[in-house]
């Protein structure tokens, strides 16, 4: 296993930027997960560590090493795609062993790493297989077999459950995950799927239009998020946010108020802008509550409410164009036309200035 | 990174060495046909200048054969060949692939024959049905050929395409009660017209450079076609080579032409037709 | 390709249940008639003719008298008709190898090369290379005459250019060299065929896969050789079987260059030229469509044979990869 640092690692296709200043540190043995939406550059940044894309400028370092300018195939990595990418004329056990032949593997070293792999996912019985009998979770499994044997120092995944359906994501990422604790291997993994990243990672990296928009432990960027972005990106439903602006600032309160939000004081004092500037207060729909401490109040009808069975989400409309999903449990969630007021302690709220930066409160 | 440089720049080398072989005789052929009898065989890979560039062979040729009457011979033929392998071939397509009945697998197996075996080998029967239906030596005769060579291929990539249309369009036209025929005409095809492209790569290309069916069919001036024209007026007069050159330039120009401006949509039609 | 056109037989649709039978009959004469009747007329029944003519002789008063098999008895062991035949089947079969060793390994290697990824200029190339497969075979043929030729001396020139001048020689004009010599002619018109052939079949394989083989440890090298080519053998099967039905259809390039007695001393003769020399008659010989006919029958056999053998024996085992 190794560490693997990237040092403000730019990537760009002529004019247009892919990724900008990239600095991350990956401690060994660590899960790292990449996730954001579409186009902001975490494949390209998975290539990039793989070898399979270059570099415009900035360092990777993989251990000790510098390896901007080897071949993947020399960098001690292997990597699981997105659409397994198993040689269809091949076996599953030609599969796992093509790479180590051409590394001068001996016959004995191949077949005993076949075996530890097989043993580990469950491959014993399809190994004579080729590709085009297996299911798709076998063939995700052979393709994960196939970078164990490799023995690497770093595993990379790029989307592997994506073309998988509902049911058996679930149960890959678990096993995944138990991967992980067995192997103990240094893994980054990409996905655009924020429950996947939070449930697999030691530590996430969102990102954002080619930057990291934070990095942390899933719990800290979800109680902690540094900005809108990831504030909305992290947790499912997403996060509530409702447009404020600041009336007055005292010594250690500021009093906001918004459509539909009357004003009400939070100990943010010290880093809050000035009055006038506008805000953004966000709130988790599982954090509305009926009787909250603090002077936050928000309210309105109950315009639809969905029922999930002991989680409801409800749809509430608190001013023109401006609604709010909260979450209620039990059987006495409010119905379709109830007006209804709800809360959230200081503690749960969060605040971002206009640039959508986090504004501490407390 | 310097090491895979070196192997691109080895790959550009032998790509472009081998696109000096494949033009260098055609643009030699053309660039020659500009130069005077001398300056052919004097200085053959110069370029024409101001001493040597000489039209005497265009000259010669444009007086001497009837090359117009046998460039539009060859359009008709080719345009109207392809003109009735599509429609025909469409209305072929769209029947067997939408409407299943006893014998139509059997009926597009055998359409499918064609594909293989070449026509070219029942030309003895041809050549005396033509003679004995009077149609011996008409264009007519050459458009009914090449129709007949190239229906299978048509049929076989326009089946293709239409099985890629979403049937959704069809069953909508049909709750609305249109009547079969229109939907063929209106709602099919118009969207093959992708299809068109490809169909016409297979078909146009080898009738317009046939040898072998206007040598048999066509006998007189009027009929024959600017390949069959070429040919002959080469055997004619092979010593000749300022005619020579300006001949074969002059049915080399506008295939080229033609070439270059649809090269994308030919080449984008071959590869598509041929991944089927 | 044959097994495919009976994979995109759909089933029946609810329509032709519903509609009265005589006007789905009517409606399928309107589509089908024209293709079909044309098709079998101008290309079946031709054919068909041609191998019913074959059992006939023309009789002193003209009439055909039926004799079965003779006239292929008489092809194929009468020195009159067997030498030539046979010098025209061998030289047909030497044209066929020499497509398969040159044209089709060059056509791969250029599609593989045209395939790399970001390729700067692919598409010029490829229209380029692609250009004589457009041209005439008649332009090509005569062409090439005239560049070999040793009174022009544009070959010549060039291989005493890069010292090789003592390498020429009026191939064309040769016996022993005049057929290999339009056969590379012939190879270098087509390869484009091939090659487009070869070129989309390779854009078929998946990015994902070469970037695995990389990360495995291959160069580009290994990568062709290991996992693209074992993939696109059934595009280079079909490459084949219509490289051979071609070839022992052809007859243009011969006939436009060396006219039908396919000189020097025939050694440029192949069955296309044979049979039209048969057919139709030369300086030495009255034409004889009963003997043409017979020619005709067995090129089509031979190409029968070819075909069989390629969909029951090559086909079946190529597996098609779908991704």
């Amino acid at each position: 296993m190794a560490t693997l640092r990237i040092d403000k690692l730019n990537k760009s296709y002529g004019d247009a930027a892919i990724l900008r200043d990239i600095d991350l540190s990956i401690s060994e043995g660590e899960f790292v997960v990449l996730v954001g939406p579409s186009g902001c550059g975490k494949s390209t940044l998975l290539r990039m560590i793989a070898g399979l894309d270059g570099v415009t400028s900035g360092d990777i370092f993989i251990g000790e090493r510098r390896v901007n300018n080897l071949e993947p195939s020399q960098r001690k990595i292997a990597m699981v795609f997105q659409s397994y990418a198993l040689y269809p004329h091949m076996n599953v056990k030609k599969n796992m062993t093509f790479g180590l032949k051409f590394a001068g593997l001996a016959q004995p070293e191949m077949d005993r790493r076949v075996a530890e792999a097989a043993r580990m996912l469950q491959l014993g019985p399809l190994l004579e297989r080729r590709p085009r009998d297996l299911s798709g979770g076998q063939r995700q499994r052979v393709a994960i077999g196939r970078a164990i044997v490799r023995e690497p120092d770093v595993f990379l995944f790029d989307e592997p459950l994506s073309n998988l359906d509902a049911a058996l994501r679930v149960s890959t990422r678990v096993e995944i995950a138990k991967l992980h604790r067995l192997l103990g291997a240094t893994m980054v993994y990409v996905t655009h799927d924020q429950i996947e990243a939070m449930t697999l990672a030691d530590r996430i990296v969102v990102m954002n239009h080619g930057r990291v928009a934070q990095s942390g432990k899933p719990l800290d960027l979800y109680y902690d998020p540094a900005n809108l972005f990831v504030a909305g990106f992290i947790g499912s439903p997403a996060m509530n946010f409702f447009k404020a602006k600041v009336d007055k600032k005292g010594a250690a309160t500021v009093t906001l108020s918004g459509d539909g939000l009357p004003p009400f004081d939070l100990a943010a004092a010290a880093f809050a802008p000035p009055p006038g500037a506008p805000v953004t207060i966000g709130v988790r729909p599982e954090h509305l509550i009926a009787d909250a401490p603090g002077q936050f109040r928000i309210g309105g009808a109950v315009e639809l409410v969905e029922r999930l069975g002991e989680t409801s989400y409800a749809h509430v409309r608190v001013a023109e164009g401006v609604t709010l999903i909260a979450e209620m449990r039990g059987r006495d969630a409010p119905k379709a036309g109830d007006s209804i007021i709800l809360g959230a302690p200081d503690r749960d709220l969060h605040l971002f200035d206009e640039r959508g930066e986090r504004i501490a409160i407390g | 990174m310097t090491r895979s440089r070196i192997t691109r720049l080895g790959v550009h080398a032998v790509l472009f060495a081998y696109v000096l072989l494949a033009i260098l005789p055609i643009l030699l052929v053309v660039m020659n046909s500009f130069k005077s009898h001398d300056a052919i065989f004097g200085a053959p890979l110069a370029l024409p200048n101001a001493d040597t560039f000489s039209l005497i062979g265009y000259q010669k040729v444009l007086a001497k054969s009837h090359a117009v009457t046998y460039f539009l011979n060859s359009m008709i033929v080719t345009l109207g060949s392809m003109f009735l392998v599509l429609l025909f071939g469409a209305m072929a397509a769209w029947a067997l692939t939408e409407y299943k009945f006893r014998g139509s697998t059997l009926l597009a197996l055998f359409l499918s024959i064609g594909i293989m075996v070449p026509i070219r080998l029942g030309s003895v029967a041809i050549v005396a049905m033509m003679r004995q239906s009077g149609l011996n030596d008409t264009l007519t005769a050459l458009v009914l050929v090449y129709v007949a060579q190239g229906l299978p291929m048509a049929i076989f990539i326009l089946s293709e395409f239409i099985e890629q249309i979403p049937k959704d369009l069809r069953d909508a036209a049909r709750c609305d009660g249109v009547p079969e025929t229109r939907i063929f005409f209106e709602v099919i095809a118009p969207l093959l017209r992708p299809a068109i492209a490809t169909v016409a790569v297979f078909t146009m290309v080898p009738v317009w450079n046939d040898l072998w069916f206007p040598l048999l069919l066509t006998s007189s001036d009027s009929t024959h076609t600017i390949t069959l024209g070429v040919q002959q007026f080469l055997g004619q007069y092979t010593t000749d080579w300022n005619s020579v050159l300006s001949a074969l330039s002059l049915a080399i120009l506008p295939v080229v032409v033609i070439y270059v401006i649809f090269s994308r949509q030919l080449i984008s039609g071959l590869t598509a037709g041929a991944v089927k | 390709m044959l097994t495919d056109i009976l994979t995109i037989m759909p089933t029946p649709s609810q329509v032709v249940a519903a509609m009265p039978r005589s006007r789905f009959i009517g409606l399928m004469l309107l589509f089908l008639g024209p293709a079909v009747a044309i098709y079998t007329l101008f290309s079946i029944y031709p054919l068909l003719a041609t191998i019913s003519l074959s059992t006939y002789s023309t009789g002193p008063t003209g009439d055909h008298i039926f004799v079965g098999l003779a006239n292929f008895i008489t092809l194929l062991t009468d020195s009159v008709w067997s030498k030539p035949f046979w010098n025209a089947f061998f030289n047909n079969l030497l044209l066929f190898l020499v497509h398969m060793v040159v044209q089709n390994p060059i056509g791969i290697a250029l599609a593989g090369l045209l395939s790399l990824p970001a390729l700067r200029f692919r598409a010029t190339y490829r229209t380029l290379i692609f250009l004589p497969t457009m041209l005439s075979v008649v332009i090509i043929g005569f062409a090439w005459n005239l560049i070999l030729s040793p009174l022009w001396g544009v070959a010549e020139g060039f291989l005493k250019a890069i010292g090789l001048g003592a390498w020429f020689a009026p191939w064309l004009g040769l016996p022993s060299t005049a057929l290999v010599t339009l056969s590379l002619i012939s190879v270098w018109q087509f390869i484009g065929i091939p090659m487009m052939l070869i070129y989309a079949s390779l854009l078929n394989i998946p990015e994902e896969l070469v970037d695995a083989a990389r990360v495995d440890g291959l160069g580009q090298l290994r990568i062709f050789f290991h996992i693209k080519l074992p993939l696109i053998l059934p595009t280079i099967g079909m490459v084949s079987i219509l490289t051979f039905v071609g070839n022992f259809n052809a007859f243009d390039l011969i006939y436009a260059v060396k006219g039908a007695l396919a000189g020097p001393n025939f050694a440029s003769d192949i069955l296309g030229t044979y049979f039209y020399r048969t057919f139709f008659g030369y300086q030495l010989q009255v034409g004889s469509p009963t003997m043409g006919a017979t020619v005709a029958t067995v090129m089509f056999l031979i190409i029968l044979v070819g075909v069989c053998v390629y969909l029951f024996l090559v086909q079946r085992r190529m597996l098609r990869y779908t991704f």
